[in-house]
């Protein structure tokens, strides 16, 4: 069983657009939208949920008990979360990073961690797979802990239903989401652009990738806005023997499509739509070599 | 006065739009908190005074001795030490460095070190922008730590400006909820209309009052203007979709940078508000 | 003695899930008196470090041997240190790998699969 994700670094270079295309052209798989911060891949699926979950993040701490005002948890917490411990005790509930250091060193036991609910996760049939997407609610945390629960979610379901294949849509930034979604997959297509934001962006996640010895694939999207750094993104690739899989040219029918909640694909002939289909089968090939 | 600049949405022009407000204005704090994937410093070039490593304290285990760390692995949160028969297994980027190690492990086997997570630039921009950046060190998942340290030089009496990551999840929280007032910026497309929705959600949540700006209009639909006029929600503003303006934003040319009628468009936009937030 | 196999479900006729760490469920199968139990891999929900802390909670489970689809190098590790036969690239159900244990048709592992790898090998 193969797993794909689609990650990008800096937001808007084309990910989910590219993640939709994929999935409405590949066979036997599943598909997992790991941006579940904000989630837009249901929104070209269209899917139908069938199975609701709540997602419990993590635990934060609370002061449930009688607080002697010793000072001790404040003085031992790392993160900043607990001040005025000597006096009127208030924890940081954003800045809680639930170690429990708190608990352990309560000398009344005054503090627990209780649980939060921090979102919610869906099992969805689409026409084109079964479907795992989340949504976190809004300043939750643990993002990471959601993506990994709907990874884990999808390889249950491509492993029941016999699927060789699990197209993950990642989050962007190089942060713990992005990392959760890398975990075990095959290949990561990183899908940039030629600006020098999206270059700096790209070069972190293709490290960050490496770190957990993932091989990277590149995507270069609306490469003809700018050559010359188009020619800088092939360069770094050529130099540490990344294959750049595709560049999509700039094509004013790919936000056209998305507005109408239609896939590029589907158009007989956007210039963008063919590179979109060409890289799809590249990266099917190099899938199941 | 603290205006934040953020977005549901990714890749809508926060980044864009902050810098612009700055170099229009001239004279503020700047900061950019989206310290996994830091753009601004393309745009305003600032003069770097001052780097600041920013760093954490995990755990090194002297396992030169029979004693049992099987506590650590126990207490710990994070799935970040487990044990091997007599080897411990440390698993660094997983570590948040909450010094419980120290405090159940078997004394004086557990000591600390620092380990760095990224860093924090200061720097000036002409005539008179302090910049301040977070930059994490990939493959560390310490965001929070870098937010924290870069808050730290937040002056609240005076402009300061804020990039914010995208998202609605902790990091965009952090960067957000000591702002005035929040510009949500956004893109004419379903993408950017159900992400726009998530984000002001969260500032509501934050009780920040906020405005929209519509980046790139022209390139979707009116569905996001139709949802802010339908919801009283304030547009501040809206920015047709520009190929030139995307191919200097390609070089890393600020987008006012030889075009006056839209610095004065920024300015307008600062100064309302400014002037929104002395009403209140 | 105790067989631990990574399950995709909770009884002897569920498939021997091709994952350890993240399996959703372990069975702890006692040859002895020929009873099992199932638990839930509560160690696939954290974020890293899923093998090696499945591999803690089933050797404190008291189990000789481990059966699954694929077992990783942190978690190789720990049933190295505990002494643990590892039986991986196993397929099929679970009834079928305890009999094929018992029959002598497994063949021992002798290093770990790399995480990418699906378990596809000698004992499928």
């Amino acid at each position: 069983m193969k797993k794909i994700v689609i990650i990008s670094g800096k937001g808007g270079t084309g990910k989910t657009t590219m993640a939709a295309n994929f999935i409405k052209i590949a066979h036997g798989h599943v598909a997992v939208d790991c941006d579940v911060d904000a989630a837009n891949l249901h929104i070209l699926l269209d899917p139908s949920i069938k199975k609701k979950e709540t997602f419990i993040g993590g635990a934060k701490a609370k002061v449930t008990g009688d607080c002697i005002n010793c000072g001790k948890c404040e003085e031992l917490c790392r993160f900043e979360a607990i001040k005025d411990s000597t006096t009127d005790i208030k924890i940081d509930k954003l800045k809680c990073e639930s170690c429990e250091v708190c608990v352990y060193i309560c000398p009344t036991k005054a503090i627990e961690l209780t649980d939060e609910k921090q979102g919610e996760y869906y099992i969805s049939d689409t026409k084109y797979c079964s479907f795992v997407h989340a949504r976190l609610d809004p300043g939750a945390e643990n993002s990471g802990l959601l993506v990994t629960k709907i990874r884990n979610i999808s390889e249950d379901i491509a492993y029941q239903q016999d699927k060789k294949l699990i197209i993950i849509d990642g989050a962007p930034g190089i942060g713990c989401s992005v990392i959760a979604s890398l975990n075990g997959v095959d290949y990561a297509l990183i899908v940039t652009e030629p600006t020098i934001s999206a270059i700096s962006d790209f070069k972190k996640i293709y490290e960050v990738a490496g770190f957990f010895n993932i091989e990277s694939l590149v995507c270069i999207n609306k490469f003809d806005i700018n050559l010359d750094n188009t020619a800088e993104i092939e360069k770094f690739c050529a130099n540490r023997n990344i294959e750049v899989l595709g560049k999509i040219p700039y094509d004013e029918d790919v936000p056209r499509y998305l507005a109408d909640k239609k896939f590029i694909i589907d158009s007989a002939d956007s210039p963008a739509a063919k590179e979109i289909r060409n890289l799809w089968h590249k990266l099917e090939k190099s899938l199941y070599k | 006065m603290i205006i934040s600049v953020a977005s549901g949405k990714g890749g809508t022009g926060k980044t864009t739009i902050a810098t612009a407000l700055a170099l229009s204005v001239g004279y503020c704090q700047f900061f950019d908190f989206d310290v996994e994937a830091p753009n601004a410093s393309f745009f305003l070039k600032p003069d770097i005074k001052h780097i600041q490593k920013v760093k954490i304290k995990q755990p090194v285990f002297l396992t030169d001795t029979d004693k049992s760390f099987k506590e650590c692995a126990q207490f710990c949160h994070y799935n970040a030490v487990a044990i091997a028969g007599s080897e411990v297994i440390f698993f660094s980027e997983l570590c948040h460095g909450c010094g419980g190690c120290i405090l159940v492990g078997p004394q004086g086997s557990v000591r600390e070190e620092d380990v760095v997570v990224g860093e924090i630039r200061k720097g000036m921009v002409s005539p008179g922008i302090e910049f301040f950046m977070g930059d994490l060190k990939p493959g560390t998942m310490r965001t929070t730590e870098i937010q924290n340290a870069l808050e730290k030089y937040i002056e609240k009496e005076k402009l300061v400006i804020i990039d914010c990551p995208p998202g609605t999840s902790c990091s965009m929280v952090t960067a957000v909820k000591n702002s005035n007032h929040c510009i949500l910026v956004t893109e004419p497309t379903p993408f950017g209309l159900n992400d726009l929705i998530l984000s002001i959600d969260l500032v509501k949540e934050l009780s920040i009052p906020f405005g929209v700006i519509i980046n790139r209009d022209g390139i979707g639909n009116s569905e996001v203007e139709n949802y802010c006029s339908q919801n009283n929600i304030k547009l501040l503003a809206k920015f047709p979709y520009d190929m030139n303006i995307a191919k200097s934003y390609s070089k890393g040319e600020a987008v006012i940078s030889g075009r006056p009628e839209l610095k004065e468009k920024f300015l307008d936009l600062a100064n309302k508000v400014i002037k929104d937030k002395e009403a209140e | 003695m105790k067989i631990c196999i990574s399950s995709s479900g909770t009884d002897l006729d569920s498939n021997v899930d091709p994952r350890f760490g993240r399996c959703p469920y372990f069975i702890i199968y006692d040859t002895d008196i020929d009873k099992f139990e199932y638990f839930e891999n509560e160690s696939r929900n954290a974020m890293g470090g899923a093998g090696i802390q499945a591999a803690q909670f089933v050797v404190n489970k008291g189990i000789s041997t481990v059966i699954s689809g694929a077992i990783g190098p942190n978690s190789f590790k720990v049933f190295n240190a505990a002494n643990i036969n590892i039986y991986s690239g196993v397929t099929g159900t679970v009834r079928e790998a305890i009999d094929k244990l018992k029959n002598g048709k497994l063949v021992l592992t002798p290093a770990p699969d790399v995480q990418s790898h699906s378990g596809m090998g000698r004992n499928s």
